[in-house]
Parts: C-alpha cells; structure tokens; sequence
C-alpha cells in the first residue's frame, strides 16, 4: 500500500503533520466538547440566572478552545489540501449547519451578556446550536468514515451529490456525539459551580445518565464498524488482535476511574479519566484508519501537499504548538475556580 | 447554462461571507493597537479616565471580536466547500499560507484574548497590558498572512502549475511577490484608519450629547491629530498601491479606470481620466464618461503622457468586468480624500483652540460631520476589495487559473440554500452586533464600578466580589 517514490524525510514529515491534524482535532474534541455538552444541558436548565451561569463558567475559554478546529482546518488545508477540498464538498450539508450554529452560539455567548429583555432568545440559541453542531458534526464525522467518489484526474475532487452523506450509520454517529457531549458537559458543569449550587444536583442524574448512554453507544459503534467496515475488522481481528484488546482494557479502566472519581465528587479528576478515555479512543481510530486519511478514498500518502516541508513543520509544531498548549493551560489555571449562578452573564 | 448561473451564485456566496466577515477584523485590528495605547497612558499616568475608556471601549472591541471570529470560521471553511478545486490545487502553497495564520495568528490570539477580557484584576497590570499587546500583535499577523494568500492570487509568482497543482518552487519568491507588501501596508492603514475614525465618531457622539466630557474630549484630540498624519498616509499608500496594480495587473487598472482604448482614433497615446462613465461592455467603450485629459498618465506613470495599457489590448474573455472596480475604486477614493479633510480641519480647529467645550459653532458642526465619518471608512473598505476582487476576474489566480476552474460544481440549489441561509444568519450578526454596540455606547463608560488594579485575588469571579473570598472554596486541588 504504501508507495515507493517518497523518501524517508517526506513519510515522517507527512506522518507528522498527520499526528498534528489528529492531535488537534483530539483537543478541539476534549475542549470544546465539554462545553457543546454544557449548551445542551443548559436547555434543560429552568433558571435562567443558571443557565447564564453555565455560559459564564466557559466565558473565558470557549474561544481558545474553538480556535482547536480552525487549527485542525488549517493544518488540513495546509498539508492535506486535496482533502480539504473535496472532502467539504461532500460535507457541504453537514458543515454548512455545523457553521450557522459555531456562528450563532458565538454570538449568543457574547450577546447574552449585553441583552436585558432577549435574554431568554440567547439561551434558547445557544443551547439549540450546541446540540445541532454535535449532531452534525458527528453526522460528518460518521459520514467520512464511510468515505465518499472522487472523479479521476490528476486532481480527483468529490463526484456525488449534496445528500450522500445521510445514511444510518451518519446519522448513528451524530446520535453519538450528542450523548458523548453531555456526559462531558455535565462533568464539566459539576466541576465549575459551587458545591451549593443546585445546578450541581441536576449535573449529577445528567452524568448518571449520559454515562451508560454513552457505554451504549460506544458498544454499538464499536461493533457497526466491525461488521460494516472490512479495512477496521482487518486491523482489528488481524494478527494484533492482543494490542487492540489491550486498548480496550486500557479504556475500560480509564472509564471505571472515572466513575468513581465522579461518585467521589473529586470532579476534576472525574473529567481528566474521561478525556484519557476519549485520547485512548481516537488514537485507536486513527491508527485503524491508516494509511487512509478517508476510508477507500484517500491515503495520507496521496492526500498530503507536495511541499510540506520539515522546515514548517518544525516551526509550527516546535514553535507555536506549545507555546499555544501553555497559553491553553495558563487559561484554564487563571479561570480554574467554581463559580456560582450569581457571577452569570448579566448581573 | 445551468451551470454558469451555479458559478456565479457560488462566487456570490463567497463574495457575501468574505463582506461580511471584513466588516469585523478591521475593527478588531485597529482598535486593539489603540486599546493598548490607553492602556498603557493610564499604566503611565494612573488617570482614571485612561481606564474608564480602556474599559467602555474593551466592551465594543469584545462584541465586534466575536462577530469577527463567528463569520471568520466560515470563511476557512467557505473556500473548502465554495472552492473544493482551487483549494485542492492551491493547497500547496494557498493552503500553507492560511494554516501558518491559523496558527501564528488564531492560536495566539485565542490564548490571550481570554485574559484580556476576563483578567481585569485578576492578574497583574503589567500582565494585562501584555495580554493586549499581545492581541494587537496577534491580529496584525493575521491581517499579514491573510493579505500574503491574497496578494499572491493577484500576483502569483514562485510558483508553477503541475499536473493541475501550483508547485511551490521559491517559498521566499511566492511569500514576497510583488503586490504583497504594498497591500498589507495598505490594508494595515485602512483598519487603523478605520479604529481612529470609529473612535473619532464615538467621541464626538458623546460630546454632542454633552456626556462625559471629561472622559471624551481627550482622546478625541488625539484621535484626530492621529488621523492627520494617517489619512494622508493612507493616500499615498494608495497611490503606492496603483503603481505596483499598474505594473503587475494592468488588466485590473483598466477596468479600475474604464480603459478601454491604449491609444486615441489619430494614434497618441490615451492619457485621459474618466471621473465618472458608462461602462459598456459588450461595445468595449464607454457610452459617455467626463474625462480630464493627462490625468490617468499622471496618476499612474508620474508624467503627462505615459501610455497605460487599456482593455482592447485582451481578448474579450480575458477582460474583467468595469463596473464595480471603476466605481468602487472611486467612492474609495472619494472617501480616502474626504477623511483626510476631515482630519485636517479637526486638527486646525485644536489647534486654533476651539474643539472645546461648549460646542458651539464650527465645532458643533464638526461633530456632526465626525460623526457621520466614523461610518465611511468601512464603506472604503468594502468598495476597496470588491474593486481589489473584481478587477481580478476572470482569473482566480492572476493568468493562471480561471474562475470556473476553481468553483465547486454546486447545483444552483445548493448555492442558493447556501447564499440564502448566509444572507439570513449574516444579517442577524451584523443587525445585533451593531444593536449591541449602540447599547453600550448609549450607555456610555462605567463610573460607578471601582477602578480594577491589578489583584491576585480568588480567580474564578467573573465580577470581582469583594471580601467575601472565604466563603467560595478555591478551585478543589486533587
Ligand atoms: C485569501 C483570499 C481572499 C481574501 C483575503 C478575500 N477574498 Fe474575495 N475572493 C477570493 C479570495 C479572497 C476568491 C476565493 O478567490 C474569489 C472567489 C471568486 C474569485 O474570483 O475570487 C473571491 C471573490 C470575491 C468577490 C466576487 C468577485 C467576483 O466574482 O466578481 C468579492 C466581491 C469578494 N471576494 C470580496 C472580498 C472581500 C470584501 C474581502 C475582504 C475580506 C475578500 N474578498 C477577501
Ligand atoms: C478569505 C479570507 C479569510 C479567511 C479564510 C479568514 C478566516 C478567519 C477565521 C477562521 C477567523 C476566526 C479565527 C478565530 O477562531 O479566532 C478570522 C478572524 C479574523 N480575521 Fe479573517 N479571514 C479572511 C479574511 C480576512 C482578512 C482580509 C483580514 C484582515 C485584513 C482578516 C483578519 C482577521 C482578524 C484580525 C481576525 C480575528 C479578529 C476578529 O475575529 O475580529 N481576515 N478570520
Ligand atoms: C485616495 C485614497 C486611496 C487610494 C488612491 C487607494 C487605492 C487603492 C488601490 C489602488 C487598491 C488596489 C485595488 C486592486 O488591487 O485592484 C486599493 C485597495 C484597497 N483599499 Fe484603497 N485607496 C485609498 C483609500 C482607501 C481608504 C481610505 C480605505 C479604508 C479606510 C481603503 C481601503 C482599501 C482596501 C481594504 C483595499 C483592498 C485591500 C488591499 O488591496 O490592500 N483605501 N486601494
């Protein structure tokens, strides 16, 4: 599979910025997930001065955390651009409403704030948006996984229509999200009020809940892409078959840690296990997809841009990759304390 | 047929969101280098009304920011999806350019804005300042790599196209090609000029009203004298600019001036500039227009009969459209010379002593008319880079790949629910950003909250509480 005409230099430099575009998808996931899984839970809040609370526990940081998946784009059009550029053509759907609700929710955060009598449309908005870019960008997450027809050329680009991206599995995948999302955003909303706070109670039967949902769905997702998808069986029933349980018992460990950090209230610790679990998780898939960059459709090898280079890699990933990843942690330190309903937008 | 009206509706829908978008970054740009001004007078002089500005006008840079980054995610992802094979076939270099701004720009910015609007009193002074320092820095750089991919489309260079890619060759080449430098300068300029006149509007709004004439007056002045020196600068940039258009891109001159004919009927050289005309393309001549002999060789050779190129010189195919670039480069124009007299007079009129209170008068008149200048700049903007845009037509990548190589092949359907989708969510950001912002300065500065000093005090609030610490457990150490 793997062609021979590339050099040493180039492979590792391709594999490289691979990791990078995993890497920050991982982060935007584990981030910002917490907080899309915080908006949905907000729908079922009454209080409104809650409800302002749950926006306020993320005023801080929901931006730096966003900016994971303009990253994640960026890295994509950079180095993978016959990707990017087919590949959101298939998802123009999908990608297209996952836009109008990241524009609406932004605006919602921010406008919230200002507003006195449309405080109510704001949180309506924002929790609506948080579910509709869960499930659609599940949806697209699922529907690249089944892959998608490119027209020959030397520049293949999507041939299919706007609608191929809906199947059961897609649709499944968005379902997905939207669970795994409210296990994260209800741990993450126990972690940032105050003990006293009553939020804190509604959290806990969310994370009841959203916790076996999710152990549902991962079981169920598990198992359809076994049976319906050959390059994820090979690799996993193959002769690694010990490595991938491996992986397994490592997540079921990770899942079991968390639990009980959870029922303990230790909640910080609670969202560290789960984010492991997640890591955990996406490693294998990437590893399982390789060397596909999208299933039967391109490899990383085709995919990648003929001038990446070790020069920018290093200088992007060297230079402001970590720079970005302490400012990232200076963040969450200086805005690390609980906060109750009353600090919430707009009192 | 089908398919020419999806191209069009495609290149519309980008045209929307990128109008769209720029009505935010400027802003943002701007005014973070006139923030960290304030910021950093009240760090010197510890007047209180250096921070009761800094504060009034964090909170329209917050709301303008966000519409800036909810209608910028779009854009990156509008090229992927509007433009699937130019993006593909860029990507090389295109793709690169637009990834180390995600990365030295957004990142950057990203991690610094939080503490900018959230750390008063939560961290130090000096650590704030830096953090707005940072987010000036942070949105330059974005503005130059942002104007670096699309200055090479107008002037590729360091390039060469493969097997249906654009292969780098020469990154150094492609990074400095011959338009980039000059437009960043002035695209710098034009969201500078933009802050001050924004400010300058904001102010004299205020002085009209007679509020808070302690905290207005002051940077109204400065504002003003600033303007003085960056308004004609901004022209000159201009003119800067047209030079390197004329050189490069006399395709893109042309239709800016509705230049039809290089030479007159007797065979001398065409040195007429129309002021105003009627473009008409498919007679390739004006229908009419009032010219000025000389005028157009002045402008753009710096003698009284250089030749220009004019549109006959290319087949019809290749001839961008007349219209916008003609009349969005003149009301450009128009403006860059208005905003200049404006400054100019506004700074007379401190120096003669008169920009005082009470307002009376030529001042009261000048308000008045600062006011309506603070709206202009942002039509200059726009009319700059649909002329910028459209002058580049029919290539996407100046004389090497056409438009319709690079579009998507949407079905007129999709366009549509895209375009009309946009139009509705676009509208709804801009109609409440601006709403928001009235608000807030109708309401005018905050004088009552205590002044936020620098503070070590329990992080987390988002408002400082005072006292009561003690009683809200500090984030649970494990
Ligand atoms: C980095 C590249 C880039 C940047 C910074 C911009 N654009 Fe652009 N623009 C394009 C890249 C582009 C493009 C993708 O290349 C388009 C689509 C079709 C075309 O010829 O150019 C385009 C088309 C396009 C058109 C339609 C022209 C036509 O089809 O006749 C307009 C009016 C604008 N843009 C306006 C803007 C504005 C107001 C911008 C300010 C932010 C802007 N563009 C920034
Ligand atoms: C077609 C080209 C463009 C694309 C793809 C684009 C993309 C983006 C994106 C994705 C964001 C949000 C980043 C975040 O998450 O913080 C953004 C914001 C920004 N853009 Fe653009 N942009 C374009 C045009 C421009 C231009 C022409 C300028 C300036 C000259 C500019 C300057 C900025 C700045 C300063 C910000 C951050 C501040 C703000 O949001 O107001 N952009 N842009
Ligand atoms: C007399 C004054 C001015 C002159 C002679 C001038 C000239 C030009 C020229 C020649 C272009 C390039 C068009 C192309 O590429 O086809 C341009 C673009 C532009 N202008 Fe101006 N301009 C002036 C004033 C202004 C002002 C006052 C603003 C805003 C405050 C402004 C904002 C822009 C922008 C945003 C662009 C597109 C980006 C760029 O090319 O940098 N201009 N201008």
């Amino acid at each position: 599979m793997m062609p021979t005409d590339i050099s040493d230099l180039r492979l590792f430099v391709i594999y490289a910025w691979w990791f990078a575009l995993g890497f920050s998808l991982l982060l935007y996931i584990m981030l910002d997930g917490a907080d899309l899984g915080a908006g949905v839970f907000s729908l079922f809040v009454r209080d409104p001065d809650a409800r302002g609370g749950v926006m306020a526990a993320m005023a801080g940081t929901w931006d730096a955390n966003e900016t994971w998946l303009v990253v994640a784009g960026g890295v994509l059009f950079g180095t993978f651009p016959l990707v990017y550029g087919s590949a959101f053509h298939y998802l123009l759907v999908p990608l297209v409403i996952v836009l109008w609700s990241i524009m609406m929710r932004a605006i919602a955060l921010e406008f919230r704030h200002h507003a006195n009598r449309s405080t109510q449309l704001w949180d309506g908005l924002f929790g609506v948006a948080s579910l509709t870019t869960l499930f659609f960008a599940g949806m697209a997450m699922g529907a690249v996984l089944e892959g998608y027809p490119l027209t020959s050329g030397p520049v293949p680009t999507y041939a299919g229509g706007m609608w191929r991206f809906v199947s059961p599995f897609s649709v499944w995948t968005g379902i997905g999200a939207v669970i795994a999302a409210s296990l994260a955003g209800s741990l993450f909303v126990r972690a940032r009020f105050e003990r006293t706070e009553d939020i804190r109670k509604q959290a806990a039967v969310w994370v009841d809940r959203s916790f076996y949902a999710s152990l549902v769905a991962v079981v169920v997702t598990v198992v359809w892409s076994l049976l319906k998808f050959p390059w994820a069986a090979e690799k996993w029933l193959g002769p690694y078959v010990w490595a991938w349980a491996l992986v397994a018992v490592a997540v079921v460990y990770t899942v079991f840690r968390m639990r009980r950090s959870s029922r303990l209230g230790r909640d910080l610790f609670a969202i560290l296990w789960l984010n492991a679990a997640i890591a955990i998780m996406w490693l294998a898939m990437m590893v399982t997809m390789l060397p596909w960059l999208v299933p039967n459709t391109w490899t990383i090898y085709a995919a990648a841009s003929p001038s990446v280079s070790l020069v920018t890699f290093t200088m992007a990933m060297g230079g402001f990759l970590p720079v970005m990843l302490v400012y990232n942690w200076y963040q969450i330190w200086v805005f690390r304390a609980r906060i109750s309903k009353l600090t919430g937008y707009g009192h | 047929m089908e398919s020419a009206t999806a191209i069009l509706l495609s290149r519309l829908d980008f045209a929307w969101v990128a109008s769209m978008h720029f009505l935010y970054p400027p802003l943002t740009i701007g005014l973070a280098l006139l923030l960290f001004f304030a910021e950093w007078r009240w760090m010197r002089t510890d007047d209180e009304a250096w921070y009761r500005l800094t504060r009034f006008f964090e909170k329209l840079f917050i709301i303008n920011f966000g519409a800036g980054v909810a209608t910028g995610v779009t854009m990156e992802m509008a090229f992927g999806i509007l433009y699937g094979p130019f993006s593909q076939a860029a990507g090389p270099y295109f793709g690169n350019v637009l990834g180390y701004e995600t990365i030295t720009a957004f990142m950057y910015e990203a991690g610094f804005i939080g503490l900018m609007i959230f750390g008063w009193g939560k961290i130090s002074r000096g650590m704030h300042l830096f953090a707005t320092f940072n987010v000036m820095l942070s949105s330059t750089l974005s503005a130059f790599w942002i104007m670096n991919a699309n200055s090479w489309m107008q002037t590729p260079s360091g390039v060469e196209l493969r097997n249906g890619i654009f292969h780098v060759t020469d990154w150094s080449k492609a990074i400095f090609n011959p338009s980039f430098l000059s437009s960043f300068a002035h695209m710098w300029v034009a969201a500078v000029e933009l802050a001050l006149f924004f400010v300058i509007g904001v102010c004299a709004w205020q002085l009209l009203k007679r509020r808070h004439e302690g905290i207005f007056a002051k940077p109204l002045k400065y504002a003003l004298v600033a303007a003085a020196v960056v308004a004609p600068l901004q022209v000159y940039l201009g003119d800067d600019l047209g030079q390197v258009i004329g050189e490069h891109q006399p395709a893109a001159l042309a239709a800016m001036e509705g230049h039809y004919h290089t030479y007159n009927k007797d065979g001398s050289v065409n040195t007429g500039w129309h002021i105003v005309a009627w473009p008409d393309a498919a007679a390739g001549d004006n229908r009419w227009a009032i010219t000025i002999p000389h005028a157009l060789s002045l402008i753009e050779t710096h003698t009284l009969d250089g030749k220009v190129m004019g549109l006959d010189q290319l087949p019809a195919e290749n001839r961008p459209p007349v219209w916008v670039p003609f009349y969005g480069f003149r009301v450009m124009v128009a403006i860059g010379f208005f905003l200049m007299l404006v400054a100019f007079y506004g700074a007379w009129l401190i120096y003669k002593r008169r920009l005082t209170a009470p307002y009376t008068g030529a001042s009261r008149w000048f308000l008045r008319v600062a006011v309506f200048s603070g709206f202009l700049p942002f039509l200059a903007i726009w009319t700059g880079w649909w002329t910028r845009e459209v002058a580049r037509q029919p290539w996407l990548v100046d004389g090497m790949m056409r438009v319709e190589d690079g579009v998507s092949r949407m079905t007129v359907l999709e366009a549509t629910i895209w375009l009309v989708g946009f139009m509705i969510f676009e509208l709804v950001v801009w109609y409440f950003t601006w709403y928001f912002m009235a608000k807030v300065i109708r309401h005018g500065p905050d004088l009552e909250a205590p002044v936020l000093r620098g503070g070590h005090e329990s992080l987390g609030h988002l408002e400082a509480e005072p006292e009561d610490d003690r009683a809200h457990p500090a984030y649970e150490r494990p």
